[in-house]
């Protein structure tokens, strides 16, 4: 059978080491395992509606700590679709459990369940040599009556509202529409699009019809209570319930009478929904750490035999930098700032959670890289998957990369939990600013937040839906700064007031700048070298291998490997910008992620990887040509040399944040990707080669400023 | 330096739910329980320059979460302070725990054990697996494991002809200027900087006794050899944690280290940290302990 996944997948945090079918009655099931270890997580499904991606928080942290195994519902995702109703009933389940635990090898597991229906207490009643411990989130078994539903399965309400959508008239007329409102059901908390989007995409990696084989109502979709009252008392192994107070699903007395039937924990998790391993990870991953006993202190690897605690005053002053790793634009100002920062606190010690291409400037640089840094899922190459011809939906691949950030975040809770440093610098670093909001409890340490644009901004051909959503998530972030004012010890704006787009966050929202200037501190902008230091242009282009009379053009496409086909297109545009720009010398770089040897060649046109040092060539350069990126646009700026620069199509930080700053500076010659033909770029070269320019001086104390800002809190 | 000391006990944070004594062959050993929680942990007594005050830091802290269970080493404290050398031996302060054990009615306990009382805990889990759940053994003193310091060179029974530093270390010192002597060891048991009123803790509680009973205690007996000690070690069964200052000018950390590889247990190193750490970093020292009884259950319990 070939199961067609409705969307994309994005990309994951980390893939599976190891995976399989287990086949019972002709039903195959497919499993995955990640990771060594033991204990062994057993990640078992919930009913068919999602698949095994709904532990997508999960699977990085608990793999990198022991060997997690997970499988798909028979009915959804890679496993098979039987279409009768017993091939549904729970025991078909906990069979398929014990299935995959001997497919995979496992002896004995800890399971984690979420909305369990009572396969995973069959489980651990009948088979107690196989489950060391269980953890139940929003489970819905009780050992009490169900209260009846107010619309049957099978009546016709007569309405659409509300649970009058479980219905199987209104499936048949609404299926999507059912779907929305089930999950929106499941994650009552504010601000949970990206959660119901997901379970919606995972429900609908299946069919209607195949859900509706296997559903009747909850009556007979859960085990009964006599068999819940059955069952309970053979459980022997550890229990323990996780349940929200505000599930709309499940009423949470319903995991603390289950719990107390188990003898088991409980841990309430106050205000959160049906689903909190989706809406709250950072929290249901310790406590399912700390249940199953993993990583002593909460280290990276299980606990090493020896451990050295430093009298306080005995440390030597610590900062745990994270740079943002998608592309190279950060690397390095951050670079200048931690020189800086260093200077103006002697003895201090930066070490960089970073990773690739970021890494590459760093170890250029001499830096110390966090070893833990290894275990970082790579952001570059998720926002290269996500980018079309010259388009990156900017907005849309950050939301897509949330299983990246919580698995990012979870390796930085590791590091900050073995290591104590006094400062944390997050250069636009989302995963640790977002879910230090999320859980500021675990603020341990002074902590700075950087960026140089504040607030998503939706593309025009997003329509409403994109308008929502990105005043969705500028609300959360207002939100979450109101309620926990004191969690960025610091906020420094790399930039200036001017710098900032006219716009508001969106509808009943603050206006942007307005806001930013309330509560960030400006530092101006950071280029990260002071063009003086390059000293006589001149001298610059010998030392560079320029000639005088050479007109010299360097097209560049930032790290990432988004910029392949600007290069092709700038690529072939070269023989006519020849022609019309007598020695005309090109000088592609195609980057740490881009292949040179991908590049179509010519004579005269020179095409290198990675340079290091390549703003001494953008200051030598007579043109450049180049992305709509921040850092290589205000290089130019800074520097004072013409370049044309092309945004990404809907990357609304470059079409707008970085728009609204380059004009601000009087700087570049923007381009439309879309209608630059080859033609349209050899004759903007033409143009703007060697032209003489008058930008706004780009300030040149950014680093000092912005270390002194960070000094403060050391 | 002098250090004035007041007989009057500080006010406690918390004060004992029961006390009481056991006496075995005539000696009175006062105990106290404090709290009432799952698993039980019994605070054994140091060498007898100190006394079970010196828990304070962490009792508050653990009986909170834990039945708690200390008592003064025979020497010090409430306890009496025989006067033959053989009432002092390793063996009596073994069985004094064990007999606080009974008299408690804690069938199996955590062993919490600093210095000496490492030591005693280590042959107390050696002695009787069924009773210990776990040791955590701060700056055991366990000797032959590793090199002592250098300065630990001074005859303890001769005639010297010097007071100076380790030279202290010495019976004739002793009974001549026991005052002396307790704040030189008080001082060197605490050597970060900053510690004076752990210091002067200590030397009050060593004050509550004489040098005689001290030379006593140095006369009693304890394992003898290397062998010895590692045949006591290797029948350590239960989990173990040290926990060892690489500052320690008693107990090298290699002691420690060495202790937690005979024993297979984990090694928690203090970098600058002394002797006591118990008292000069109670919250790591208390939250270490936590997590040791923690984990001690994990899935199992």
């Amino acid at each position: 059978m070939t199961t067609l996944l409705s969307t994309r997948e994005q990309t994951r945090a980390r893939y599976p080491d190891e995976e399989g079918y287990a086949e019972r009655d002709g039903v195959r099931v497919f499993w995955e395992r990640y990771g060594e270890g033991e204990p062994t997580i057993l990640l078992p499904p919930t009913w068919e509606i999602v698949h095994s991606r709904f532990w997508k928080c999960q699977i990085p942290y608990l793999a990198r700590h022991t060997r997690v195994v997970t499988f798909d519902p028979r009915g959804n995702g890679r496993s098979d679709r039987p279409r009768d109703f017993d091939a549904y009933r729970r025991r078909e389940f906990a069979a398929d459990a014990l299935a995959v635990l001997d497919a995979a090898g496992v002896d004995r597991a800890v399971a984690v369940t979420w909305c369990d229906m009572g396969e995973s207490l069959i489980l651990a009643a009948e088979h107690p040599e196989r489950v060391a411990g269980l953890v139940l989130i929003g489970p819905p078994v009780s050992v009490y009556e169900r209260e009846e539903e107010d619309y049957p399965f099978d009546s016709e309400p007569g309405t659409d509202e509300g649970w009058a959508k479980e219905t199987h008239g209104y499936w048949l007329r609404d299926w999507p529409g059912y779907l929305e409102f089930f999950f929106s059901q499941c994650f009552t908390e504010p601000h949970s699009t990206k959660q119901v989007e997901d379970c919606v995409g995972w429900a609908m990696d299946t069919e209607m019809e195949t859900i509706l084989a296997g559903f009747r109502g909850w009556g007979t979709k859960q085990i009964d209570p006599a068999e819940v009252a059955a069952l309970c008392p053979r459980v022997r192994c550890p229990v323990l319930v996780i349940h929200g107070t505000e599930d709309a699903q499940v009423d949470a007395s319903v995991g603390a009478d289950l719990a107390g039937e188990l003898g088991g924990r409980l841990v309430l998790l106050e205000g959160a929904g049906h689903a909190p391993q989706g809406r709250d990870p950072v929290k249901v991953n310790t406590l399912v750490a700390e249940f199953a006993g993993l990583g002593g202190d909460g280290v990276a690897a299980p606990a090493p035999a020896t451990r050295t605690w430093t009298r306080a005053l005995r440390r030597p002053k610590r900062a745990l930098y994270l740079s943002s790793p998608i592309g190279l634009g950060h690397a390095r100002r951050d670079v200048a700032i931690a020189r800086e920062l260093r200077r103006q606190v002697p003895g201090l010690e930066i070490d960089w959670l970073a990773q690739d291409p970021v890494t590459r400037v760093l170890e250029a640089e001499g830096e110390r890289i966090h070893p833990a840094s290894a275990w970082l899922a790579n952001e570059s190459a998720h926002i290269e998957s996500e980018a079309a011809e010259h388009d990156l939906h900017a907005f849309q691949a950050i939301r897509r990369m949330d299983e990246i950030l919580i698995a990012n975040f979870m390796v930085f809770h590791d590091v900050v939990r073995e290591q104590p440093y006094d400062l944390w610098i997050g250069d636009e670093a989302w995963e640790l600013d977002y879910y230090l909001h999320e859980n500021p409890e675990e603020k341990r340490a002074a902590y700075v937040w950087l960026t140089d644009f504040v607030g998503w901004l939706p593309m025009p051909d997003g329509g409403e839906r994109e308008a929502f959503l990105t005043a969705d998530y500028n609300a959360e972030m207002i939100e979450h700064i109101g309620r926990f004012p004191r969690l960025r010890d610091r906020a420094v704006f790399v930039g200036n007031p001017g710098d900032i787009v006219p716009d508001r966050f969106g509808p009943g929202l603050p206006p942007i700048r307005e806001w930013v200037e309330g509560h960030y501190d400006f530092a101006g902008y950071v280029t990260g070298f002071d063009p003086a230091s390059l000293g006589d242009r001149a001298e610059l282009r010998r030392r560079l291998g320029y000639r005088p009379d050479e007109q010299v053009c360097v097209v560049t496409v930032g790290g990432s490997g988004v910029g392949g086909h600007l290069l092709r297109r700038v690529i072939a545009a070269y023989p006519e910008a020849r022609r019309l720009v007598p020695g005309l010398r090109m000088v592609v770089v195609a980057g740490p992620r881009i292949d040179p040897a991908s590049l179509p060649a010519h004579d005269g046109l020179e095409v290198h990887a990675y340079v290091h040092g390549l703003y001494q060539h953008l200051a030598a350069c007579d043109l450049a040509v180049v992305q709509g990126g921040l850092t290589t646009c205000m290089e130019l700026a800074a520097a004072g040399r013409p370049f044309l620069y092309f945004p990404l199509a809907h990357h609304f930080e470059q079409n707008f944040h970085v728009a609204h700053r380059l004009r601000q500076y009087n700087a570049g010659r923007r381009m439309d990707f879309a209608t630059a033909t080859p033609e349209v770029i050899a004759a903007a070269v033409a143009a703007e080669i060697g032209r003489r320019v008058h930008y706004r001086p780009v300030e040149t104390d950014g680093a000092t400023k912005a270390a002194s800002l960070i000094a403060e809190l050391l | 330096m002098t250090l004035t000391t007041t007989a009057r006990e500080q006010t406690r944070a918390i004060h004992p739910d029961q006390q009481g004594s056991i006496e075995r062959d005539g000696v009175r050993v006062s105990w106290e329980r404090y709290g009432s929680g799952e698993p039980a942990l019994l605070l054994l007594p140091a060498w007898s320059i100190i006394h079970s005050r010196q828990w304070k830091a962490q009792i508050p802290y653990l009986a909170r979460h834990y039945r708690v269970v200390t008592f003064d080493g025979r020497g010090n404290g409430r306890s009496d302070r025989p006067s033959v050398a053989e009432a002092y031996d390793d063996a009596e302060y073994v069985a004094d725990a064990a007999a606080v054990l009974d008299a408690t009615g804690t069938e199996r306990a955590v062993l919490v054990g600093l210095s000496r009382g490492g030591r005693w805990a280590v042959e107390l889990a050696a002695a009787r697996p069924e009773r210990v759940l776990g040791a955590v053994l701060i700056d055991p003193a366990i000797a032959f494991l590793a090199p002592p310091h250098p300065w630990w060179t001074y005859p303890f029974d001769e005639q010297l002809d010097t007071d100076e530093g380790w030279a202290k270390w010495n019976r004739h010192y002793w009974l001549r200027d026991y005052r002396g002597f307790v704040e030189f060891f008080a001082s060197e048991v605490f050597p970060e900087p900053h510690s004076t009123k752990q210091i002067e803790d200590m030397v009050g509680w060593g004050l509550e006794t004489t040098a005689e009973t001290l030379v006593l205690t140095q006369l009693g007996s304890q394992p003898a050899s290397r062998e010895e000690m590692e045949a006591i070690l290797g029948r350590v069964r239960c989990p173990v944690l040290v926990v060892h200052g690489d500052d320690d000018r008693l107990r090298p950390l290699a002691i420690g280290a060495a202790v937690a590889e005979l024993t297979g247990g984990a090694l928690v190193a203090i970098e600058g940290g002394g002797h006591c750490p118990q008292a000069r970093h109670p919250v790591k020292v208390n939250l270490l302990i936590r997590e040791f009884v923690e984990s001690l259950g994990g899935t199992a319990r």
